[in-house]
């Protein structure tokens, strides 16, 4: 049973709802409301300018699942995810694990790594479409080779991956930094003391102890990996023999609800986005107790 | 140590605040104004740099007689669109702004547009004859017969060359009278005697149509889309014939996978690419390239459909679009919109607008000194296809976009770019073409 307020306990309510106001505003005008007519929309054939929707029911959901580019694009978006987030983890983990030890210069390792995060990733994806150009570009260049990376069905979708494991490094890492420092240092002087150093110690204290970090690197990145879009779309022309097999879910959304003005068929595509991510979620969810550590 | 570093963070804070507080404050005041202000200020909005300063001239006359002032903002071509959809479901558009072929249609058929019937019947200064039609009736709604914009210009495709290249290799110039075959040939020798190089004679994307492979479409007597803008016959066998003309090309020309990733503007910037064809929107891209006294333009080259040696009617086509001048049906100053429409279409603006080598004239017979605006560079190709061959209007229907991306892709022309040597690739993608097409106007 309920009891009944206090007047003091109604004011302090009174208040408190007063100041998440702001935030509940934002949340329902930019979120909750975004998201509920995106369900609605992909109902609709949609009019142009918001205007004139008319209800078709689950037609547009029939067409998403039966064109074979919808799994294919949900296809090449897992295999970018599957690039990367254990690479960009594993090689953020050992670079946060050397940059936590006193080494020098240590601070300036850590802008350098941290920097891909701070450039605009327009910027970030332009250098590396001329870095990767099969003609001009630097890598080939440097190896004297004439490999095709970005349009070259077989390897167009790795060379992106790299793409997107550069960029992420820097932020993967300061969380880890972060995550390492709440380690405390008596459990490494007990086990080497016990014998236990080095490579041991890293397996045996430091991963187990930075799980609940690493878990919660890794369930953002696979949600940040599944919604990839900037890559493919600033590195990608859109006559590149490659892209459907590169092309994201998220850049089919774009193609669909922006350039060809589908509204309704792009809010589909994205619920199937959504109804996946939730799955995984999910499925990740439901692991924690067995994957993180809890000391 | 630790009260610097306090004092450091207290500075930085206060210092960024100050920056919110400016920018924010900027703005607003920009936001307050692009709603279309009452203050009297028209809020213009373009999306080619290029074209700024010429027009910011003319508008200034413009606003000199009468005392309205004008800003003209530019937003690149993709974010224009977006912005301009967005203010069109919300209410903010601009004052007066450019319409495009891909687009009328949509923004006339939703009253988004000001209704300019009124405006222009009480205008003595108008005349529509002497506009280009193919312009006039693309800025006319076809269900009410209500015209919603002013031509402002035209634009006609040439041919561009690298005479350094064509030096350095022992080949002609392109000339005037070229056919699309004397093209293969040139660029066959460029390509063969340049391989060491990596120099080709010829580049062009599936995604150049307009600037491109359109143009030999219908000099073969097909075209992309029917007059009536109900149907395509880029499938038939004149459709065919003009594809496999364009294959016998691409055999020579650079591969695909080279102009997909490097852009045939770039390439022939680079100096890696003999010719291309290209739009008189471009002609200040390459104007303005340090290597621009080594080219030259050439008129679009002709199909001898008939054999007999000499370009008739009906055997060169360019393709032309022209923007419109639009106000918004939701500006508080109609009057003041309409005027200034009507100002940049007036023969003495568009003659200026020609002059300071802005564009071509959306009003036939005013361009030209176009063709002298460019000093040491020719572009009467431009205007001299207008006299010795033929026009057609950029092919478009409700919703362009849809079938012109999927012309470009996998499944339609992409298939024959990547596979030159193979006739049956390009006929089956002709076919496939024509069935996008009419698929794409079924469903819109």
């Amino acid at each position: 049973m309920k009891q009944k307020m206090t007047a003091a306990e109604k004011r302090e309510a009174t208040w408190g709802y007063a100041f998440v106001f702001p935030t509940m505003l934002g949340l329902i005008v930019l979120n909750f409301y975004p998201f509920f007519n995106t369900i609605y929309q992909s109902f609709c054939k949609t009019g142009d300018f918001g205007k004139g929707n008319i209800f078709v029911g689950l037609a547009n959901y029939q067409q998403v699942i039966t064109r074979g580019e919808t799994w294919q694009s949900l296809w090449n978006t897992i295999k970018y995810a599957i690039i990367e987030v254990p690479l960009g983890i594993v090689i953020a983990l050992l670079l946060a694990v050397l940059l936590n030890k006193k080494i020098a210069g240590r601070s300036v390792y850590r802008t350098i790594f941290f920097l891909p995060m701070v450039c605009a990733p327009a910027a970030v994806a332009m250098v590396w479409k001329w870095l990767y150009n099969t003609q001009f570009g630097l890598l080939n260049n440097i190896f004297h080779t004439k490999v095709a990376w970005i349009s070259d069905p077989k390897i167009a979708w790795i060379s992106i991956g790299i793409i997107g494991v550069w960029s992420i490094i820097g932020y993967n890492m300061v969380l880890f930094i972060g995550g390492l420092q709440e380690i405390p240092g008596d459990y490494y002087e007990a086990a080497s003391i016990d014998g236990a150093t080095g490579v041991r110690a890293f397996f045996n204290i430091t991963l187990p102890l930075l799980s609940p970090t690493t878990f919660f690197i890794v369930q953002t990145r696979i949600i940040g990996a599944l919604t990839i879009f900037d890559l493919m779309f600033m590195v990608m022309d859109k006559t590149n023999v490659a892209l459907p097999k590169v092309q994201s879910i998220v850049y089919l959304f774009y193609q669909y609800a922006f350039t060809n003005g589908n509204k309704g068929y792009g809010a589909t595509l994205v619920m199937v986005l959504v109804i996946f991510i939730m799955i995984i979620t999910y499925i990740l969810q439901r692991a924690e107790k067995h994957l993180v550590y809890h000391a | 140590m630790k009260k610097v570093l306090a004092l450091t963070l207290a500075g930085l804070m206060a210092a960024s605040l100050a920056a919110c507080g400016g920018s924010s404050g900027g703005a607003a005041t920009d936001g307050g104004a692009s709603g279309g202000s009452s203050s009297g200020e028209l809020q213009v909005n373009i999306w080619d740099n290029n074209q700024l300063a010429g027009l910011q001239q003319i508008a200034d006359e413009w606003s000199a007689e009468s005392g309205v002032k004008v800003k003209i903002n530019v937003v690149d071509w993709d974010n224009y669109w977006t912005l301009l959809e967005a203010g069109a479901s919300g209410g903010e558009m601009p004052d007066v702004f450019w319409m495009h072929s891909n687009t009328a249609q949509m923004y006339m058929e939703n009253d988004l547009l000001l209704n300019l019937d009124d405006y222009i019947a009480n205008d003595d200064t108008v005349d529509m004859s002497k506009f280009y039609e193919g312009v006039v009736d693309l800025y006319n709604r076809d269900d009410n017969g209500s015209q919603y914009a002013l031509p402002k210009d035209h634009d006609t495709i040439a041919l561009l060359y690298n005479k350094a290249i064509f030096d350095k290799y022992g080949v002609d110039y392109p000339t005037d009278d070229w056919t699309w075959e004397d093209v293969r040939d040139a660029a066959a020798k460029i390509t063969e005697a340049g391989k060491a190089d990596e120099v080709y004679g010829y580049a062009i994307n599936t995604s150049n149509n307009q600037d491109g492979w359109y143009n030999i479409i219908y000099d073969y007597g097909a075209q992309v889309i029917t007059d009536d803008h109900k149907g395509t016959t880029i499938g038939s066998e004149q459709g065919k014939a003009g594809m496999e003309m364009m294959r016998q090309i691409l055999e020579v020309a650079a591969p695909q996978t080279v102009v997909a990733e490097t852009g045939t503007d770039s390439l022939f910037n680079s100096g890696k690419v003999g010719m291309i064809t290209q739009g008189s929107w471009m002609i200040n891209t390459f104007y303005t390239n340090e290597n621009h006294d080594n080219y030259a333009w050439a008129m679009l080259p002709y199909a001898d459909v008939n054999g007999n040696g000499q370009c008739d009617k009906g055997e060169r086509y360019s393709a032309y679009n022209g923007l419109g001048w639009a106000a918004a049906a939701s500006t508080k100053n109609p009057d003041a919109c309409y005027s200034l429409i009507s100002y940049f279409c007036s023969e003495k603006a568009q003659k200026e607008q020609a002059q300071l080598g802005v564009t071509m004239g959306g009003m036939k017979g005013v361009s030209e000194d176009f063709a002298n605006a460019f000093e040491g560079m020719d572009v009467s190709a431009f205007t001299r296809i207008e006299e010795e061959g033929d026009l057609f209007f950029r092919p478009y229907t409700r919703n362009t976009t849809v079938w012109e991306d999927a012309l470009q892709q996998n499944g339609a022309f992409l298939d024959a770019w990547l596979d030159p040597s193979n006739p049956d690739t390009m006929a089956k993608a002709c076919e496939n073409a024509q069935k996008i097409i009419e698929d794409a106007i079924a469903a819109e």
